[in-house]
């Protein structure tokens, strides 16, 4: 980790708004970004091998009652026909043109179709994310101000109960119990927000079930802490101790785990998509799986990969910022 | 004054039996079961008797296609006790076939996953030096891709088949393995018993194999249940979506996909896969739980 924490108490400045201290975070930026790219670009070649080694790619694109003549067309069309080395020499040059190739299937370039699918995924993971997020807030903030040991049981054994069923199995019940049987919102597809309902609450139980968790062992280390007996022992009510000292150093480990989340969601929303038929990008990368457009696969790989990134690289910015014992190095 | 004191002290209790002991005052160990093993071990025993018990079953048949009893539902006949799905297969022989077969390749993957884990990890925190750099940024570099998607690309490129998932799978989990090895060896190889087996000739294969292994095992060991409900989960999603164990082979997954067009009709068949893999998820989940909070009140123990 590029991070240390500090144990020592010093007033450290807060670097982010130095001087000095923009030019450090420039550079980290830049540096964790460089590191992106070039993991991206190791598994997008990575990729592009694996891809030939398993055949021509032509090939397995047509289905198996196609003529040796047929697939001979269709390589020289899509170029599989010339040497491994110019074919990887041109995919290269078309990656650092931002050229992904086109869609095999509907010839538009590929990185415009996933980009073009991008909105729709931001807007279900956002809408889960954030109802998640603050549902696990409210219950957490519930647990401590009323100290109960039947809310608290009840509500650890509900998001564990919820954790223990995967994503699209959540999916399909949901479907079952509210489009199925009670008829209140549609299962599929994307228009008003009747459809986001389902697919929503999917992804914000996780996400409920996941915060839940944390924060009550969060505020369980918290709990112990050296500072919050001094605050009691001021003569703090417990309400003030829990929101105004314990609360913030509560929400700063939950950033970190915020940052692998949302950008695990981002890419993984493969299968909450393809369960509701929403038209996000993973829902495009399964289709394009499926018919073998390996060009669109590569594209939404490199999307995802780099929004899981962006969003790390800005979860520790605002750690800098908002914890400046934190320092980047 | 004593009023604020007693307040104090009250909420101090109340937030100190609501979460762990609090450190030096070891609470005295409960001998009985905590609720959560219970339910674990009914929800694991039932799974075991499906899998187990099921096979011997004279109606087990995973695989005979009879389009007459099609869409048959649960508990109407005893040829096929929890129904049929769209083309007339028992549904429990298949449920039972495919619950054992997630579990032979999440088994095999979980074991995939700790031998390269823990041997790479260890292998980095002994010998340092460069192979620590190019190791540990592999990790790095596994780390940073959202694992879903990289399996997804990884499986299509290769072509999805049971043994192809198998593989992947054992390939991608193993980062959490590596850092915990890695760290155990860093702050073991400076300890005077491993000083004085390096001086007494031993190689380094033997420092590992002898001192360091050992001292991982407990944690890998915890950790490993954790994977396990992971490893499940995945298998099952990466099934659902058409990239894991292919038809006619039964997957929990793979029904759970098949049904769904059935849904309005004959509900049961997303139903019973559904609830099986809630019981196995959830049996491996509440049974890791004990376990990594034991480990942790050991590990609290030993620091204090």
């Amino acid at each position: 980790m590029s991070f240390r924490r500090r144990t020592l108490s010093l007033p450290y400045p807060l670097i982010a708004i130095t001087h000095n201290g923009v030019r450090v975070m420039f550079a980290y930026v830049l540096r964790r970004l460089a590191r992106a790219v070039v993991t991206v670009f190791a598994v997008v070649t990575a990729v592009f091998f694996l891809e030939r080694l398993n055949g021509n790619p032509a090939a397995i694109m047509l289905s198996n009652t196609a003529t040796p003549k047929q697939i001979a067309t269709l390589s020289k069309a899509l170029g599989f026909d010339r040497p491994l080395s110019v074919q990887y020499l041109s995919f290269v040059k078309g990656l650092l043109h931002g050229n992904f190739g086109t869609s095999l299937q509907s010839g538009t370039p590929a990185l415009q179709l996933v980009l073009g699918r991008l909105p729709a995924t931001l807007l279900l993971v956002l809408t889960g994310f954030i109802f998640g997020v603050a549902l696990a807030m409210f219950c957490v903030l519930a647990i401590q101000l009323t100290g109960s040991h039947a809310l608290r049981n009840g509500l650890l054994v509900a998001g564990q109960v919820r954790q223990a069923i995967p994503m699209f199995v959540f999916g399909v019940l949901l479907v079952l119990a509210f489009s199925v049987t009670l008829h209140w919102f549609p299962s599929q597809g994307e228009g008003s927000w009747k459809n986001l309902v389902l697919p929503a609450l999917t992804v914000g139980t996780f996400e409920f079930a996941l915060y839940l968790r944390f924060m009550d062992a969060s505020f369980g280390e918290q709990s112990h802490q050296d500072y919050v007996r001094t605050a009691y022992a001021k003569g703090n009510a417990p309400h003030g101790v829990v929101l105004r000292h314990e609360l913030r150093n509560v929400l700063l480990p939950i950033l970190t785990i915020i940052g692998f989340n949302l950008g695990g969601l981002l890419g993984g929303s493969v299968i909450i998509e393809t369960v509701f038929n929403w038209p996000g990008i993973g829902q495009l990368t399964v289709e394009s799986v499926n018919t073998r457009d390996f060009p669109v696969v590569q594209a939404s790989l490199l999307v995802a990969s780099l929004a899981f990134v962006l969003v790390n690289i800005a979860v520790d910015l605002i750690y800098s910022v908002v914890d400046p014992r934190v320092r980047i190095r | 004054m004593n009023v604020l004191v007693t307040r104090t002290e009250r909420k101090l209790a109340q937030w100190r039996s609501a979460g762990s002991a609090p450190p030096g005052a070891a609470r005295p160990r409960r001998s009985r079961l905590r609720p959560a093993t219970s339910v674990a071990i009914v929800l694991l025993f039932l799974v075991a008797v499906l899998v187990i018990v099921v096979p011997f079953l004279p109606s087990y048949n995973p695989y005979a296609i009879n389009l007459s009893v099609a869409l048959e539902p649960p508990f109407r006949s005893t040829a096929h006790l929890l129904g049929t799905d769209e083309l007339g297969r028992d549904l429990l022989s298949r449920v039972s076939l495919a619950t054992r077969i997630s579990l032979l390749i999440v088994t095999f993957a979980l074991m995939l996953n700790v031998l390269i884990g823990v041997s790479v990890g260890l292998t980095a925190g002994y010998y340092r030096g460069k192979a620590d750099t190019v190791i540990m940024g592999s990790a790095d570099l596994v780390l940073s891709f959202p694992i879903l998607i990289l399996l997804v690309t990884i499986v299509a490129v290769l072509g999805p088949s049971a043994q192809t998932i198998a593989v992947v799978l054992g390939c991608v989990f193993w980062v959490s393995y590596a850092r915990v090895s890695r760290a155990t060896a860093l702050s073991l190889r400076s300890r005077e018993y491993v000083i004085s087996a390096v001086t007494q000739g031993a190689s380094g294969w033997w420092v590992i194999r002898k001192h360091l292994l050992p001292q991982v095992v407990p944690q890998i060991a915890i950790m490993t249940s954790f994977d396990l409900g992971v490893l499940i989960t995945v298998e099952a999603s990466l099934s659902y979506l058409g990239l894991g164990i292919q038809p006619p082979t039964p997957s929990l997954g793979g029904m759970i996909s098949d049904g769904q067009n059935y849904l309005q009709t004959s509900p049961w068949l997303c139903v019973l896969p559904s609830l099986v893999l809630l019981l196995l998820i959830g049996g491996v989940q509440f049974m890791s739980q004990r376990f990594t909070s034991e480990g942790q009140q050991s590990r609290g123990m030993t620091a204090t």
